[in-house]
């Protein structure tokens, strides 16, 4: 019987056609807008955590209360030794240390007196060890305007931005002023290698970044960071891993007396990332549902006018012997081959469309200038298997959902009235 | 052995406030074998009766008995399996499915009676060369002519080997010589096969061939004629 409905509705385009656009639609916006909404939010997830939250951040208690003032008097010792026992504790995970600080760049004219000044934000990351991957975290080489990354100590990145305000030219010097760890003042001069643009707002106003080892001299923090992130070898963020690798931890290294002592937040618990993921996730739903709503609209009414027009076959098949009941399963199992091909169909373009938007995003830096979110500028779809089936749930549920309802109009005939339709 | 028995039947449709009786108090039965046709001027009630016969339809009042079951106490399904196994109706206007073949439209019927594909393909193949059309059987109903198109809902309706074909008017769209080709055909069935056969027709190249003939006037049974010479159909 399913070979026999099969072929009515492929040789019947008037059947299918129009229905399978409609749901080819749909399948394809879903799978299109699922795409982009993924992998705009996994950009955003990626860049925090990159930049700020790792997958998951050490910091002292501490300092977590206050981290938006960046105060290093409270940051983390014998990183060292703590990392060494993350490495083993969890060998899944690769552990880096951080320094986030903040002071005045001051930029000095031939005789050594200011020429400029401003206020600076700087990060401090591990870009001379041979193996460190963190310039390629956070995506640094390809920052890079001017020059290039630091290759020993002493020298900087500075943003492209600054740079331009002040005319400063790759290979000049510049002096950061600020305090150490102790709140003694401190100044160190560096030479500017490289200048850098992230395309983004928050990340480019003012920064420096230096080599980890230059900032734990010049902050007088031996052995010491501001944080410690630690980041899934495979995969991106996993909320499931990054809860019990912190529980874990926090059970082992933090004590609830001790405002010094460890403590681990993953991405989610940092910089309101939680209400982003829920809303990444809702905001698919939301979607699938609405399609599934507006869908089945238009296959009612598609259903309603298929099945005007085949008042005749119904008749006929009433004559036949077929069981009205019969008739009716075989209208949804119509509607649901039609919405399996319509599903592929769109699945695979919406797939395809997808996969060209991963690969080239649409830059909205222009329009981001202002914005103080930290985002990124270049929007990219992504490819998640969810993806794969995700359109199946409105092409199936709308064109079943539509054809029962046009299906129950003629269901609710009597067989009287559809045989007195056969012009006989 | 009596397949078809009817007993006081009335059918009344609604009609503005009231009824309009279209079929009233008919009494008649049919034995196996028979070759009966209903004539009568148009709304006389013939095609109500057939359909009342072939349970797409139930009286208002009265009995229709049909291989030995009462129409108005079918279910859907029953009715609906009755007609599968035991009916079979050719139209006026064939009726055949167009977005299937010739050999798909005859075989429906023996695909809602969970019947094996080989099962099915020999009973299909029979049924075709019976009515000499089995050099169609993968054309579509648009590439046949409207006799051949008639054959093919012959052999739809023999198909299933049925004790019962109705035929609502089965030549008023073929000339005469396809219409003698299609009487002559069912006759051939009727005595080989003896199926009962019953028509509704306003056609005499139809009434010739018919061994009884029931006058419908005004939803009565006019007159009732059996026995009608059989030499008179050989000519
Ligand atoms: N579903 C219906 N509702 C109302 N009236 C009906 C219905 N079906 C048939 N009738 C009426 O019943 C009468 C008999 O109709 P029927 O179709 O049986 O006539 P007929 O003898 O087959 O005519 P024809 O020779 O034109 O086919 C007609 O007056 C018709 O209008
Ligand atoms: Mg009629």
């Amino acid at each position: 019987m399913l070979k026999f409905i099969f072929k009515g509705i492929i040789r019947d385009r008037s059947r299918s056609l129009l229905p399978i656009i409609v749901v080819i639609i749909g399948v394809f916006i879903t799978v299109l807008m699922s795409g982009w909404i993924k992998g705009i939010f996994s950009d955003l997830i990626d860049v925090n955590a990159n930049f700020t939250t790792g997958h998951v951040k050490i910091m002292t208690s501490a300092y977590a209360e206050n981290e938006a003032q960046i105060p290093n008097d409270l940051a983390l010792l014998d990183v060292d030794e703590l990392i060494k026992k993350l490495n083993s504790d969890y060998p899944h995970m690769e552990w880096v240390k951080r320094i986030n600080f903040g002071g005045l760049l001051d930029i000095p004219d031939k005789n050594g007196e200011t020429r400029a000044q401003g206020p600076a934000v700087g990060r401090a990351v591990d870009l001379l060890s041979p193996h460190s991957k963190e310039a390629e975290r956070m995506n640094i080489l390809k920052s890079i305007v001017k020059g290039s990354l630091p290759t020993k100590q002493g020298e900087a990145l500075i943003s492209n931005d600054f740079a331009e305000k002040f005319g400063l030219k790759v290979g000049e010097k510049v002096t950061l002023f600020g305090s150490t760890m102790y709140g003694s003042m401190m100044f160190k001069t560096f030479t500017v290698c490289g200048t850098i643009s992230f395309g983004s707002a928050i990340l480019d106003r003012g920064a420096i970044i230096i080599d980890i080892s230059d900032a734990q001299i010049a902050l007088d923090m031996n052995d010491g960071a501001s944080e410690i992130l630690g980041f899934f070898n495979e995969g991106g963020y996993n909320d499931v891993m990054a809860d019990s690798v912190k529980a874990s931890f926090n059970a082992k290294y933090s004590s609830a007396d001790d405002e010094f002592s460890p403590q681990m937040f993953k991405l989610r618990d940092q910089n309101g990332l939680d209400r982003y993921i829920s809303l990444a996730d809702s905001v698919s739903g939301l979607m699938v549902f609405v399609l599934i709503i507006a869908m089945s609209i238009v296959l009612w009414n598609t259903g309603l006018l298929g099945g005007l027009r085949r008042y005749n076959e119904y008749g006929i098949r009433l004559a036949l012997g077929e069981e009205k009941s019969h008739i009716y399963k075989t209208i949804i199992y119509e509607a649901i081959l039609i919405g399996l091909i319509g599903s592929i169909i769109g699945t695979a373009l919406g797939l395809a469309s997808v996969y060209y938007l991963q690969e080239n995003g649409i830059d909205f830096s222009g329009l981001m200038k202002n914005v103080t979110m930290m985002m990124p500028g270049v929007y990219r779809a992504k490819v998640t298997p969810d993806l794969f089936y995700i359109g199946f749930i409105p092409g199936l549920v709308a064109m079943t959902l539509g054809n029962a309802l046009a299906g129950f109009t003629i269901y609710k005939r009597k067989t009287a009235k559809l045989i007195k339709e056969l012009d006989v | 052995m009596e397949v078809i028995k009817i007993n006081n039947l009335v059918k009344r449709f609604p009609m503005g406030k009231g009824y309009f009786t279209a079929l009233n108090k008919i009494n008649l039965s049919f034995e196996k074998g028979e070759f009966a046709g209903f004539v009568g001027p148009s709304g006389s009630g013939k095609t109500t009766l057939l359909n009342i016969i072939g349970s797409l339809d139930t009286p208002s009042d009265g009995s229709v008995i049909v291989m030995g079951k009462s129409v108005s106490d079918l279910t859907y399904k029953q009715s609906a399996r009755l007609r599968n196994k035991h009916i079979g109706f050719i139209f006026q206007t064939y009726n055949l499915l167009p977005v299937y073949t010739v050999f798909e439209n005859v075989e429906f019927s023996l695909l809602l009676q969970n019947i094996s594909a080989s099962e099915r393909k020999k009973a299909v193949m029979e049924a075709l060369e019976w009515l000499d059309i089995a050099d169609k059987a993968k054309s579509k109903p648009n590439m046949l002519s409207g006799g051949e198109c008639q054959r093919v809902a012959i052999a739809r309706a023999m198909v299933k080997k049925p004790e019962i074909i109705l035929a609502d008017e089965p030549t008023a769209n073929l000339d005469s010589e396809n219409s003698h080709r299609i009487l002559q055909t069912m006759k051939k069935l009727n005595e080989e096969l003896k199926v009962s056969f019953l028509f509704a027709t306003h056609d005499e190249k139809v009434m010739k061939y018919l061994d009884r003939i029931i006058a419908l006037v005004d939803g009565r049974v006019a007159s009732d004629e059996k026995n009608i010479s059989k030499l008179e159909i050989k000519v």
